[in-house]
């Protein structure tokens, strides 16, 4: 081992590679000549692009915000499609309706009127009422009538 | 076979000045060309070859002056980029011509055998024979040690590495070398 260490330590850093002659001195003239002009400041005659504007600058920046605000409109809109509003919500806040729903008239013309009569009776049935107890005046569909057999006692 | 040249402040500050550049760029090649040369030469052992890769160093160096912004030193920035052009050009000269490693390890001491421009002994002939029978990193470590006796630290700035493993690589180079002086006597 110590007799290679010895040959590179004989060799002493020279491995015997040539260049031609004056080599380096053509290399480094040929290479500066051959160098590309760079910028404007090496070639006065290139064209300067000008300075760039405020508008331009800032640009990039005012189109990614109007895309966010797109987005965010889109995702909104979806958001109340998604849930309708709640009904009372509305006619608290509509004050035609509101006032129209407070007034009793227009209940009992508009709304209770549009009751059909055999709907109470099946509630009612529902509920537990016995209908048993009630005497019917007419069997005319059109024209039911309920007599409460408490009120015929009293007035008999 | 210098090693590399001490940095120039100077130089560096004529690098950044558009005006003054160019003229300062030449010096840059003359100071620069011949440590430069010798590493690439090492690795891809022709004269032509070295010739082509030192012109393309000193362009890619030269059209990207403005990225050196002086953090690094200057030598170290022209030996990382004269560096990547010879590792560059080994890899790309194996796919092309769809070598092996072995293969090209053949090549190049068929490239060593005929070369030119070679003025050595038989011994000189065997270590670099020698040489290029070792893996690419531990030839370029071997390379700068050996030859440049550059500094580990520089080389670790150069080649991203630390500098314990390049102590190890440099010390498993010398072993490879020693053994094979040892086989072919």
């Amino acid at each position: 081992m110590k007799e290679q260490r010895d040959i590179l330590t004989e060799i002493n850093r020279r491995d015997g590679m040539t260049v031609p002659d004056g080599y380096f001195e053509s290399f480094a003239a040929k290479m500066a000549e051959a160098l590309p002009q760079r910028n404007e400041a090496e070639n006065p005659g290139a064209i300067i692009l000008p300075p760039p504007t405020l508008w331009t600058r800032v640009r990039p920046y005012v189109y990614l915000a109007a895309m966010f605000a797109g987005v965010w409109c889109m995702l909104k809109m979806f958001s109340l499609m998604a849930s309708p509003t709640d009904a009372n919500s509305v006619i608290d806040k509509n004050p035609v309706l509101a006032e129209a729903i407070s007034n009793d008239v227009f209940i009992n013309d508009y709304v209770i009127n549009d009751l059909n009569q055999w709907d109470i009776i099946d509630e009612m049935i529902e509920d537990g009422f016995d209908s048993s107890s009630l005497e019917f005046e007419s069997d005319s569909d059109n024209e039911v009538t309920f007599v409460d057999p408490a009120a015929v006692n009293s007035t008999n | 076979m210098a090693s590399l040249p001490e940095e120039n402040k100077e130089l560096i500050q004529r690098l950044r000045d558009p005006k003054t550049c160019r003229e300062a760029f030449g010096e840059v090649i003359k100071t620069y060309s011949e440590p430069l040369y010798w590493q690439i030469r090492r690795m891809v052992q022709s004269h032509d070859d070295a010739n082509d890769l030192l012109q393309n160093t000193f362009m890619k160096a030269w059209s990207s002056i403005e990225n050196f912004r002086g953090d690094a030193r200057l030598s170290t920035w022209l030996y990382k980029i004269a560096i990547n052009e010879s590792i560059t050009f080994l890899d790309r000269e194996r796919k092309r011509r769809n070598l092996s490693l072995d293969d090209q390890e053949a090549d190049l001491v068929r490239t060593i055998e005929s070369d030119t421009e070679f003025d050595g002994d038989e011994l000189q002939k065997k270590l670099r024979t020698a040489i290029a029978s070792l893996p690419e990193k531990q030839r370029l470590v071997f390379n700068m040690k050996y030859f440049d006796d550059m500094k580990y630290e520089d080389m670790s700035n150069i080649l991203g590495t630390s500098v314990g493993a390049l102590k190890a690589s440099y010390h498993l180079a010398v072993k490879k070398i020693e053994n094979f002086f040892l086989e072919n006597d």
